[in-house]
């Protein structure tokens, strides 16, 4: 571990269950879950409120959805470079490929693994900027 | 009947008029003095001869075969009435009129020769008397007399034989005329028959065509001639156009009910250069189908009287008259927005499954993976073979919801392929691989052979993949233990082909046909209660036919199935260099 803090986390989803089990997730990859939220206009808010270090976002929520959040935070040059991890039920291809095209760095299908998110976490996660 | 008795008087009615004169002759004979018999034998012979012909006519009559004989019986008559003459006198006898009658008998049967034979037969009756040597003519005018009566006589019946000739031709005239006439008549019914049925076929098919056209409420049916004039207008036209028959018919153009746009694209499409043609471009590009005589249904916009739109599928054919040209078309449209709407809807709630079922089986799916990586707080063995049996179910379900919504796909059209160039090789081995522990669990044995040969095609490498892990997961659900599964991959000319062979239970002939159906199970399946819901098949189907390829099947229930995946290959570097 080269990062003396640990990276913060805003999780958003509207199902508590799904948002507790990221959160797990995240914490077993040593993140610090900094605020769970569940619907987009929360999500937004937190974001820039605290500045966290990663986002992972459900699509579909009340409000703001996902996408529109991801856009937000994209158009926003000052957090441009946080990244964000998009979580959906829609497993179609035109999904997943709207989810990069709203910046998103990865597209997870639910049902996910919580060890492959893990993985993703520590490994691949690219670090904010 | 009538004229035939008449036409053809029996010999006894002919005979009749002859025997009631010579029986008058007789009783004058007997009670006027001064007629005297002057040979008694003579006279007698003459009456006996009278009663002869008179017997022989009540027998020919009886006996019709003999009918054609009857002339002996007036030539008896000449001859009975020659002796009774010549009994009662000779040439003095007032009896010697009596030969009118049989010589009018024969006269007027047909033929010339019947002339002579009355002639002779009255020179005959006439020189009876003479027979007798004391009684030989005496002088000039006796001798004359024999010759000039008989003469009269045969004028007479010259005259009689072609009356009769005369009578008969006009009479088989007029037969002939009342037969034609009949005919004729007969005819004229049958045609009158005809006509009234086909009248009432006409009516029939009219009063039909009527109420057809009448209760045709939901589809608007619209008749124009050439150039796209309104001619015929429905009720459904009504309904969905807002304009009455009187309104529309003669005075609308059937273009005007559509968007222009719409109809600028699709002549634009067909290259009708705009305001090159006689008629109006886009009425051409909207009949160009109908006019080639191709059946057509097209999604088109309707624009109502109050500006209104309204999406219609409308199918244009060709109105032809009797000489078989193109008179004008016919435009039924039903209106879709119900059906799109349902569509949507379909969508929608697919949507909301997907999403509403996805989301608890991942914390399912989630938790009891967290709880069996759970280095911490380890399960026991039992703990994980009980949480493994949920996982595995939870799995299940979420296939399930992935086949329900691919198949909703298929259906709505919505079936997404990411084709690229795929080695059908590597995806043969991988499913083989992949269901290897499932066969050998249950004792099958898996046999690959894969041709070493790369088989390059176009295709989804995913949708290709599910649909080989299919075919070959089915095959092992259907065998029974100690069966064996081959999968062979061969390339046969321009095509790859996949066969997933087994020693299974079989499919019953009747019901191949229905295999490919949505929630179809095989009676096979069901009765060796094989799981399964029955979408394996309808997706593999779905995604052979979305690469163009064709899915084959045979099989013989308790002895195996077989099916074959056909693809096209796509050229090799070297083929292609080669060509």
């Amino acid at each position: 571990m080269t990062d003396a803090v640990a990276r913060r986390v805003v999780v958003a989803d509207d199902d508590s269950d799904i948002r507790a089990l990221v959160a797990i997730s995240a914490k077993r990859a040593g993140l610090d879950v900094v605020a769970s939220v569940e619907d987009g206009d929360k999500a937004w808010a937190a974001i820039q409120e605290l500045r966290p270090d990663l986002v992972i976002l459900d699509v579909s929520m009340p409000g703001l959805s996902g996408l529109d959040v991801c856009r937000l935070v994209r158009a926003d040059p000052a957090m441009a470079g946080i990244p964000i991890l998009l979580l959906s039920a829609a497993v179609d291809e035109p999904s997943r490929a709207a989810g990069k095209q709203a910046g998103a760095q990865e597209y997870l299908a639910k049902p996910f693994s919580p060890r492959a998110l893990v993985a993703w976490l520590t490994e691949e996660c690219p670090k904010n900027g | 009947m009538a004229y035939l008795s008449v036409d053809h008087p029996s010999p006894a009615l002919k005979q009749l008029p002859t025997s009631l004169a010579f029986a008058i002759g007789i009783v004058l004979l007997l009670t006027v003095p001064g007629i005297e018999v002057t040979s008694e034998l003579t006279a007698a012979i003459g009456i006996a001869m009278m009663v002869i012909a008179t017997a022989l006519a009540a027998i020919f009559t009886r006996i019709e075969r003999l009918d054609r004989l009857s002339i002996i019986i007036p030539v008896i008559d000449l001859l009975a009435i020659g002796a009774f003459r010549s009994g009662t006198g000779g040439a003095l006898s007032i009896f010697g009129t009596l030969l009118i009658l049989p010589v009018v008998w024969i006269a007027a049967e047909r033929g010339r020769r019947h002339i002579l034979m009355a002639g002779v037969g009255v020179s005959l009756a006439l020189y009876m008397p003479y027979l007798d040597i004391e009684n030989a003519p005496s002088g000039i005018s006796e001798l004359v007399r024999g010759i000039y009566s008989p003469l009269v006589f045969a004028v007479a019946a010259a005259i009689i034989n072609e009356l009769a000739r005369q009578t008969r031709s006009q009479l088989e005239a007029i037969r002939r005329l009342a037969d034609d006439k009949e005919v004729i008549l007969q005819r004229t019914v049958e045609f009158a028959n005809q006509l009234q049925d086909s009248e009432a076929q006409i009516r029939e098919a009219d009063r039909l065509f009527r109420n057809v056209w009448a209760a045709t409420t939901e589809q608007s049916i619209i008749g124009t001639d050439n150039t796209g004039r309104v001619d015929a207008w429905n009720a459904g036209a009504e309904n969905l156009l807002g304009l009455s028959q009187g309104e529309a018919e003669g005075r609308s153009f059937v273009f005007e009910f559509h968007i222009p746009a719409e109809l600028n694209e699709l002549s634009r499409e067909l290259n009708y250069p705009p305001g090159e043609t006689v008629l109006n471009p886009g009425f051409s590009a909207l009949v160009e189908s109908a006019r080639l005589g191709r059946a057509e249904s097209r999604e088109w916009t309707y624009v109502r009287k109050d500006g209104s739109q309204v999406p219609v599928l409308l199918s244009v054919t060709k109105r032809v008259n009797d000489l078989g040209q193109t008179s004008g078309y016919l435009f039924v449209a039903t209106d879709v927005t119900q059906s799109r709407e349902v569509a949507r809807l379909k969508d929608e709630f697919l949507g909301l499954i997907s999403h509403e079922l996805r989301t608890p089986l991942s914390s399912i799916l989630g938790y009891l993976e967290l709880l069996l990586d759970d280095e911490e707080n380890p399960l026991s063995d039992d703990q994980k073979s009980y949480l493994g049996v949920a996982e595995r179910n939870a799995h299940r379900l979420l296939r399930l919801v992935g086949d329900l919504l691919f198949t909703a796909q298929v259906e709505s059209g919505k079936f997404p392929l990411d084709s690229s160039d795929v080695e059908l090789n590597r995806i043969v081995s991988a499913a083989v691989e992949s269901a290897r522990p499932a066969a050998n669990a249950a004792g099958i044995t898996l046999i690959e052979a894969v041709v070493a040969d790369t088989s390059l095609v176009h295709g989804d490498p995913i949708r290709l993949g599910q649909a080989c892990d299919n075919l070959v997961s089915n095959a092992i659900k259907f065998t029974p233990r100690g069966g064996t599964v081959t999968v062979s991959l061969v390339n046969t000319g321009p095509d790859a082909v996949i066969t997933v062979q087994d020693t299974g239970i079989g499919i019953p002939a009747s019901e191949l046909n229905q295999l490919y159906s949505r929630f179809f199970r095989a009676t096979t399946a069901t009765r060796n209660a094989v799981p399964g819901v029955g979408l394996g098949l309808t997706i593999t189907k779905a995604i052979i036919n979305a690469h163009g390829g064709e899915l084959d099947v045979q099989s013989t229930e308790g002895v195996g199935t077989s099916f074959s995946v056909t693809l096209e290959r796509v050229e090799t570097g070297m083929a292609a260099l080669e060509s």
